[in-house]
C-alpha cells in the first residue's frame, strides 16, 4: 500500500525524533535505572506475605505484586514522557532542526505531529519493555501467563499522549520546568483525588458523610464538577489494571476515564496545532 | 520569484519591517542590507513563513509563503547555522534529502555530490560537534543546495569563515549565479556584495531607503559603503 504523501514528512520527522532521543545519553541512563528497578522487584514474588494471620497463595501474591508494579511502572514512564517532550521543541529550535525541517515544503502541523507520534510512540515503548520485563519474569520464573499484563499497558498510552500533549502545549507557553511541574500536578492531583473518592466510597467514608456536618450541599457540588471533568490518569490506569485481573462489567462508569483522556488529548492537540500555527520560530 | 506587498510586521511596540514592497526577479542575485536591527532578518523569516507579517502579504513563485508548497524549490542557510552535534554532516544532509522526498538512493548521490561541492570529502562522517563554525557553514550551504533549488535565502552566509573561506563561498555563489539559481543574500559585508549582486536594497529600522541594480545605487566615485553610510546615517 503505498503511503499518502502528507504522511510521508510525519514518518521521517516521527524517525528523526526517536533517533534523536534515543541517542541521548539521559534517556539512556533513565531506562537502564528503570529496567534495572523491575528486574529487582523478581525477589519480592518469592516472599512470604501474611495478610490477618494466614499465609497469601502464591496467585494471589503475583495477581497484587503484578498489579502494584504494573501501576508503579505506568506512573514512572507517565514522569518520564513529560520530562522527553519538555525539551523537545527547543532543543530542535536551539539545534537547527527546526528551521531546517520547516524550510522544506512540510507544513507545521506535519511537524508537530512527526513530534508527537515521536515522542509518544517511544514512551509507549519504553513502558511495554518495562511491563514485558515484568511478563516475562512471571511467566518464566513463576509459570503465571497474564498477557492481559500486555494490553493493559498498551490501554495506559492514551495516558502518555495526554503527558506528552499537554506538556509540548505547555512549553509553548511557558518555560520548559513549569510546562514540566503543570502537568506534573495535573497527574498527582487527579491521583490524590481519586484516592479520596475511592475511600470515600468505603462503608466508615460513607457512614461519616451521613452524619450532619452543617456545611450546605451545593458547597461540594463545584469540587465534584472538578473533580469529574479532571484528567481521569488514574482512572485509566485502573481501567488497564483490571484487565490484568480480568475484572467484568466495562459500563460506561468504568470506560469514563479513557473516554475523559481521548477527549482531552483531542482538545490539547488541536490547541497545539492552533499554537505552533502561530508561533514565531527564531 | 519573490514578491512583498506592503509588508508589514510588529512586535507590541516595535515595528521591525514598516510597510515594505519589493520584488527579486527569476535569475536575480540580490542583497538586503542594513545595520544591524534594521529587519532584516526579520524580512527573511517572514520569506521562510517562520514569523507571519502583521499586514501584507508575501509570495514566492507567485504561491504564498504561508503555503508549504512554496518551499518546494527553495534552499535556506540560517545566520550562525546550527546542526545537531550527535549527527555526522552526512547523516544532516541525508535528513535534509529526505525530507525533500527523493529516494533513498537518490538522496546517497545527491549527498555525494553535495559534500564534494561544498569541499568536506573526508570530513561528513565525523560528528558535527567536532566542527569548526565554518565547516559548520559549508555543511548548512550544502543542506541548502540540496534538490537543486530555484531560489537560495543566504542569511549571512560569510558568517565565520576566514578569508579563504569567504573567497571559496564567493566563487560558489557565482557559479550558482551562473546556473541562473535566484539569490536572496542577506549580508554585512558590502565589498562582498558590490562584487557579485546584481542588485540590492537598503532597509533602516524597518523602512525601505532604496531599491535598484547596484550600478544605479553607486554614483561614480562612491562605494557601496559609502553609499549605505550615507542613506543608513543620513
Amino acid at each position: 500500500m503505498e503511503t499518502p504523501k502528507s504522511l510521508l514528512p510525519i514518518t521521517r520527522i516521527t524517525k528523526y525524533t526517536l533517533i534523536d532521543e534515543v541517542q541521548q545519553t539521559s534517556f539512556v541512563v533513565m531506562f537502564v535505572i528503570c529496567a534495572i528497578s523491575v528486574f529487582l522487584v523478581r525477589g519480592c514474588y518469592h516472599g512470604n506475605y501474611i495478610v490477618n494471620g494466614q499465609a497469601l497463595d502464591a496467585g494471589t501474591i503475583v495477581r497484587t505484586l503484578s498489579k502494584a508494579t504494573f501501576h508503579v511502572i505506568a506512573a514512572s514512564v507517565m514522569v518520564i514522557a513529560a520530562l522527553l517532550s519538555m525539551r523537545l521543541f527547543r532543543r530542535d529550535r536551539n539545534e537547527g532542526m527546526q528551521s531546517c525541517i520547516l524550510s522544506k515544503p512540510i507544513a507545521r502541523w506535519q511537524y508537530v505531529l512527526g513530534k508527537i507520534i515521536g515522542i509518544w510512540g517511544l514512551s509507549v515503548l519504553f513502558m511495554f519493555i518495562l511491563h514485558s520485563i515484568v511478563f516475562l519474569i512471571t511467566s518464566i520464573s513463576l509459570k503465571v501467563f497474564m498477557p492481559q499484563f500486555l494490553m493493559g499497558s498498551l490501554l495506559c498510552s492514551i495516558n502518555l499522549l495526554f503527558v506528552v500533549i499537554a506538556v509540548l502545549l505547555l512549553s509553548l507557553l511557558m518555560p520548559d520546568i513549569a510546562a514540566f511541574l503543570c502537568v506534573l500536578g495535573i497527574g498527582i492531583v487527579g491521583f490524590v483525588a481519586d484516592g479520596i473518592a475511592a475511600a470515600s466510597q468505603s462503608q466508615i467514608a460513607q457512614a461519616m458523610l451521613r452524619q450532619p456536618t452543617g456545611h450546605p450541599q451545593s458547597e461540594m457540588t463545584w469540587w465534584k464538577i472538578v473533580y469529574v471533568f479532571w484528567p481521569k490518569l488514574l482512572g485509566v490506569q485502573q481501567l488497564a489494571s483490571s484487565l490484568v485481573e480480568t475484572e467484568s462489567s466495562h459500563g460506561f462508569g468504568t470506560l469514563y476515564p479513557l473516554f475523559n483522556v481521548l477527549v482531552y488529548c483531542l482538545i490539547l492537540g488541536a490547541l497545539l496545532l492552533k499554537r505552533f500555527r502561530n508561533e514565531d520560530l527564531v | 520569484m519573490i514578491d512583498l506587498n506592503n509588508v508589514t510586521k510588529r512586535y507590541e511596540s516595535l515595528t521591525a519591517v514598516d510597510d515594505v514592497t519589493f520584488s527579486v526577479k527569476k535569475g536575480e542575485y540580490f542583497a538586503l542590507l542594513g545595520p544591524n536591527g534594521a529587519g532584516k532578518t526579520t524580512i527573511v523569516k517572514m520569506l521562510l513563513d517562520f514569523t507571519r507579517p502583521t499586514s501584507g502579504s508575501i509570495s514566492l513563485g507567485s504561491i504564498p509563503s504561508t503555503q508549504a508548497e512554496c518551499r518546494q524549490s527553495i534552499g535556506y542557510l540560517a545566520e550562525n547555522h546550527h546542526i545537531p552535534p550527535s549527527l555526522s554532516g552526512w547523516q544532516y544532509l541525508l535528513r535534509c534529502a529526505e525530507l525533500l522526498d527523493v529516494s533513498r538512493s537518490e538522496a546517497i548521490d545527491q549527498c555525494r555530490h553535495i559534500v564534494e561541492r561544498i569541499g568536506m570529502q573526508g570530513r561528513e562522517n565525523t560528528k558535527v560537534g567536532t566542527y569548526s563554525k565554518g565547516m559548520v557553514q559549508r555543511f548548512g550551504l550544502g543542506a541548502a543546495l540540496m534538490g537543486d533549488p530555484k531560489l537560495l535565502i543566504l542569511d549571512e552566509p560569510t558568517s565565520g569563515l576566514d578569508p579563504i573561506g569567504i573567497r571559496e563561498m564567493r566563487q560558489l555563489l557565482e557559479s550558482l549565479k551562473a546556473q541562473g539559481i535566484t539569490i536572496f543574500l542577506n549580508s554585512h559585508l558590502l565589498s562582498e556584495v558590490e562584487k557579485i549582486c546584481d542588485t540590492a536594497a537598503i532597509i533602516n529600522r524597518g523602512k525601505l531607503l532604496v531599491k535598484d541594480a547596484i550600478r544605479n545605487i553607486v554614483k561614480d566615485g562612491e562605494t557601496l559603503e559609502d553609499v549605505f553610510v550615507r542613506l543608513v546615517k543620513g
